[in-house]
């Protein structure tokens, strides 16, 4: 048979450390002992233990098959709503995160240059103390602000808020200005929520904008959406890229990168135009229709159509379609086709596309988040009062950003500047600037403007190869974590074999930093255990019972029927946003040109792979094996005009970098775009399965953030390519 | 004849998202080497000219025939047919012909080049996870499908939910169940939105290929078996010769150096 994947590709690992399971360890007594007492292991320490998937931010609910004391299989779990018993490739690989040949076994402190790679080992209390004496000595000399910290969405997240806002220093960055900061600014501005909650189960026609839910998984609602196709739904999937997702929905539009908002911005003409909108449901909750009726007729579909090159008629037809299948219509508005500078008005406009179909409760709900009042925390002091101002511009110059988020790329160009102040020290906690940010160069440069970094993670990553001490964390199959919430249940994570060598869990690294700052008084917990005990303490429910079962049943939420409120000024789904429109930006959304490439350049699209998560499971073997080389690819016909064939080694410019990368000529691209799969071009030889493959797209992101939000316009780069 | 029950998949090319999670599955699940596979992707991908393109795969390993092929050609009986479904292999009777893999219209038996005759266990292929299926578990694969385009389940159930899926939706399949009647019925059952033989997949009639073959196996056993002795005999020597060889390079070759690439 033809093989997409053949057996020769299976020599591309060739002999890499194809034993790497046996390194599995033991399971320490405390383990051993504890699942024992919970009945997930028998006497020879074999058995399933309840924990929680970490290969990308989902939490799927999984099953470690245990042996003898090794965990030597993931299964999902059945009874978390994540996973409904299945897993991804991701979350199938696992095992290889923790029993990774590369894992970081020890502490490290840096004996070469920053970037050589030199390390020696060094134990907890070296390391640790020298994490602490060098932040205390940049808090005296400068001020607690000198300090950056930088995470990434984590269950132990609130304790490095904890240990920053503690420490004093307002400067927090975390990967969300690079993702998803135009959506959930977008819906706090429109629904007063950060993402409302999606229920495929009704629905019979979905737009997607660019949400590639084949390629990006997160298993359920991945699956939600295959069901809801298998069913029959009508799926319009947007995307310059036929996608995996393009070859399942009944409808592709390679839209022109940039234009997401002109579309969106049509079809709210069409329906608002031949009133096809829910009139009570926008009446009843909703706020600035007119508002929108008042700007939204110069947007016609012959004027979108010459912008996005999408027909017209196809553009008022689907206007049509999904106001008919109002309410069970739903535009999801979960990222995009391309982000650009007006990525938050298209975020807006789909908001209000979903409002005038009156699609709420029916296929979008409130969501209750990751925050619940009903679990108990440590006692803490009050955070001690913090005026400086924040590096990254929030909320001086982004006043709609949440602090929670800020804008990550403003924060390292201000520590590469200098200015409004100099930075002196970055804490990075399981987190990869030198591979997220867009400009890569840039974020060396502010690596070397540091007095001090220090990197915790599993792996030694890109960003620990550049810092000064690296701190082992143990993997999520090691180590215990702050309970999540999902639905009407709390998951817990819960170590299943020993820690590799002397990896510690973040919760115990930041309680005992906190110890070494004089701030304890933040870390009121003797262990993971004791933490999970007192977030257990108001329910009444012992953690064994939680690590028998895998999670804990919160007291019902009354279900009674009450009328919906959104937490926005009006307490209604904002069409217009008096707040916005105080900020000066326009209170319904306005078309705004974004850039576009001159002539001889593409745009450098970017985007999922099922294998992948952003910049952190390449060098997993397992999904190494079962991946696709991360080529560049190139619509065919451009290919040929350009002399060039597939495989090509050809160089990739852009304003700010340039990489060589081999050439992937597909017909599955827009001529006048290319790809990049992100996440390749390791700086680290510290992985040694990934190092050495494909290029990073990082290297060639020009930096620009969205003003209303704050988010990376991350497809405003745009590149010529030669052959070498 | 008495109706055998069979475990079966059906794989959904509709609803495969080549994820790749199940590859994933069985490595782990079967301890495959990381250079290995008992599971492949296949099919024309994407196809068409821009924009007007489709996208199909499909996710196949052994297809676990009611008369199997690989059984019937193989002179030792290293393969097993079990009653519930699973086609098996016992490396230990094995004496690596690969008469299995020619006869295999399916091309699911592979050849360990890296263990070779000299040190044994030849062949390597799918066994529908029979440590999972015989405590009441599904395979690794189909356990993990994030899109449920494998399930599985008795045969004679799995066949009504196949041709209930065409039914219900006439314009979205070819109207026929592979494996139904293929080489005799197989245990993997497939659906498709395109001609099989664009996924990769072999037009076979309904007699299985062993009808046939097996007269002319009757005839190969002694054949094999000499020219199973004749391969031992010649892999010994070539062993042996090896040996000598290897022998002979570390004394010739300095210590920092190594004496032969690795493979």
């Amino acid at each position: 048979m033809p093989n997409l994947l053949s057996r020769r590709d299976f020599l591309k690992v060739g002999g890499v450390a194809a034993g790497a399971l046996a390194l599995g360890s033991f399971l320490p007594p405390w383990v051993a002992e504890a699942a024992r007492e919970s009945g997930a292991l028998d006497a020879s320490d074999s058995g399933y233990i309840p924990s929680m998937c970490e290969m990308c931010v989902w939490r799927c609910g999984l099953l470690a098959k245990v042996v003898n004391g090794r965990v030597v299989k993931l299964e999902g779990n059945p009874d978390n709503p994540h996973s409904n018993g299945k897993l991804c490739p991701r979350g199938q690989s696992g095992l290889m995160n923790t029993y990774d040949p590369d894992r970081i076994l020890s502490p490290l402190v840096r004996v070469g240059k920053r970037g050589e790679g030199k390390f020696r080992k060094a134990s907890w209390d070296e390391a640790l103390g020298m994490v602490a004496d060098n932040m205390q000595s940049i808090k005296t000399k400068y001020g607690a602000e000198a300090m950056v910290f930088s995470t990434t969405h984590c269950l132990s997240q609130p304790l490095f808020e904890n240990l920053l806002n503690a420490f004093g220093s307002p400067n927090y960055g975390t990967q969300r200005s690079l993702c998803f900061n135009a959506m959930i600014v977008s819906n706090l501005m429109t629904y007063g929520m950060e993402e409302p909650d999606r229920d495929y189960s009704k629905l019979k026609y979905i737009i997607l904008t660019g949400r590639n839910l084949m390629e990006a998984i997160s298993t359920s609602e991945t699956s939600a959406l295959s069901q809801a196709i298998d069913r029959g739904v009508k799926v319009v999937y947007l995307d310059p890229r036929f996608t995996k997702t393009a070859a399942k929905a009944s409808e592709w539009l390679a839209i022109r990168p940039g234009t997401d908002l002109a579309f969106h911005l049509a079809l709210l003409n069409v329906i608002t135009s031949e009133h096809l909108y829910n009139a009570l449901f926008v009446s009843n909750y909703t706020d600035g229709f007119d508002k929108l009726m008042g700007s939204i007729s110069q947007y016609t579909p012959e004027w979108a159509a010459g912008i996005t090159e999408i027909p017209s008629d196809t553009i008022r037809r689907i206007a049509r379609e999904f106001a008919a299948a109002g309410p069970y219509a739903m535009a999801h508005n979960g990222w995009r086709t391309s982000n650009f500078v007006n990525s938050f008005q298209t975020e807006r406009a789909i908001a209000i596309l979903n409002a005038l179909v009156g699609n709420w409760n029916v296929a979008m709900f409130p969501a209750n988040g990751e925050e619940s009042g009903v679990l108990g925390a440590p006692p803490q002091p009050a955070y001690p009062r913090n005026s400086a101002m924040r590096l990254d511009g929030v909320p001086w110059k982004y006043p709609f950003v949440p602090l929670s988020m800020g804008v990550f790329q403003e924060l390292r160009d201000a520590m590469l500047a200098g200015t409004p102040y100099k930075a002196h020290g970055w804490f990075i906690a399981r987190q990869n600037p030198a591979m997220s940010l867009p400009d890569r160069g840039r974020t060396l440069q502010a690596f070397s403007k540091m007095d001090f970094i220090v990197t915790m993670d599993i792996l030694m990553n890109d960003s620990a190869w550049f810092s000064d001490v690296v701190l082992p964390e143990a993997s999520y199959l090691e180590r215990y974590d702050p309970l999540n919430i999902v639905g009407d249940k709390a998951f817990i994570r819960q170590p299943v074999i020993e820690a590799q060598g002397e990896g510690k869990s973040s919760m115990w690294i930041y309680k005992q930093l906190g110890n070494l700052l004089g701030l304890g008084n933040y870390f009121q917990y003797q262990d993971e255990e004791d933490y999970l005990k007192q977030q257990l303490a108001p329910l009444g429910v012992s953690l064994d019972d939680v690590r028998q079962k895998g999670y804990v049943d919160l007291p019902e939420e009354s279900t009674e029927f009450s009328e919906p409120t959104w937490n926005t000024p009006s307490g209604k789904i904002e069409i217009y946003s008096s707040t916005l429109a105080q900020g000066k930006f326009p209170g319904v959304p306005q078309w705004e040109v974004p850039p576009a490439p001159q002539a001889g350049q593409f745009y450098l699209l970017t985007g999922k792979v099922a294998q992948f998560t952003q910049f952190g499971t390449q060098n997993n073997q397992y999904l190494h094996k079962y991946s696709d080389d991360p080529r560049l690819w190139i619509n065919a016909s451009i290919a040929q005009n350009l002399g060039l064939v597939d495989n090509d080694l050809v160089e990739v410019t852009s304003e700010v970098g340039m990489v060589h990368v081999r050439l992937q000529v597909t017909q599955a691209i827009r001529p006048d775009c290319v790809y990049l799969t992100p996440g390749f071009g390791h700086l680290s030889k510290g992985l040694t399965t990934a190092y050495g493959i494909g290029a990073c797209d990082s290297d060639l992101h020009v930096s620009y953030s969205d003003p209303v939000s704050g988010g990376q316009a991350l497809t405003q780069t745009f590149v010529t390519v030669k052959k070498i | 004849m008495a109706a055998i029950i069979q475990k079966t998949f059906i794989f959904d090319a509709t609803r495969c998202i080549d994820c790749r999670a199940c590859m994933v599955a069985c490595s782990v699940e079967n301890n495959i080497a990381m250079n290995k596979t008992r599971i492949w992707v296949s099919g024309v991908g994407v196809n068409g000219e821009y924009p007007n393109l489709q996208r199909d795969t499909m996710v196949y390993h052994c297809m676990h025939c009611a008369a199997p092929d690989c059984l019937s050609a193989c002179p030792v009986g290293a393969y097993t047919k079990r009653d519930d479904g699973p086609v098996v292999y016992n490396p230990k009777k094995c004496i690596g012909c690969r008469y299995c893999m020619n006869a295999c219209p399916f091309g699911v038996p592979h050849f360990d080049f890296d263990k070779g005759i000299i040190e044994g266990a030849f062949i390597d292929k799918c066994t529908m996870c029979t440590q999972r299926i015989d405590i009441g578990l599904e395979p690794a694969c189909v356990a993990t499908c994030p899109t449920d385009a494998l399930v599985f389940g008795e045969r004679v159930d799995l066949l009504k939910e196949a041709h209930a899926r065409i039914q219900a939706h006439p314009g979205r399949y070819i109207d026929h169940v592979y494996g139904e009647t293929e080489n005799g019925g197989t245990s993997y059952l497939i659906l498709s939105p395109i001609a099989f033989t664009e996924l990769g997949l072999p037009a076979l009639g309904s007699l299985p290929v062993k009808n046939t073959s097996e007269k002319v196996m009757e005839f190969t056993i002694p054949v094999a078996l000499g020219w199973g002795a004749v391969l031992s005999a010649t892999a010994v020597g070539v062993h042996m010769a090896n040996q000598k060889k290897e022998a002979k390079a570390k004394q010739a070759v300095p210590a920092e150096e190594p004496a032969e690439e690795k493979i």
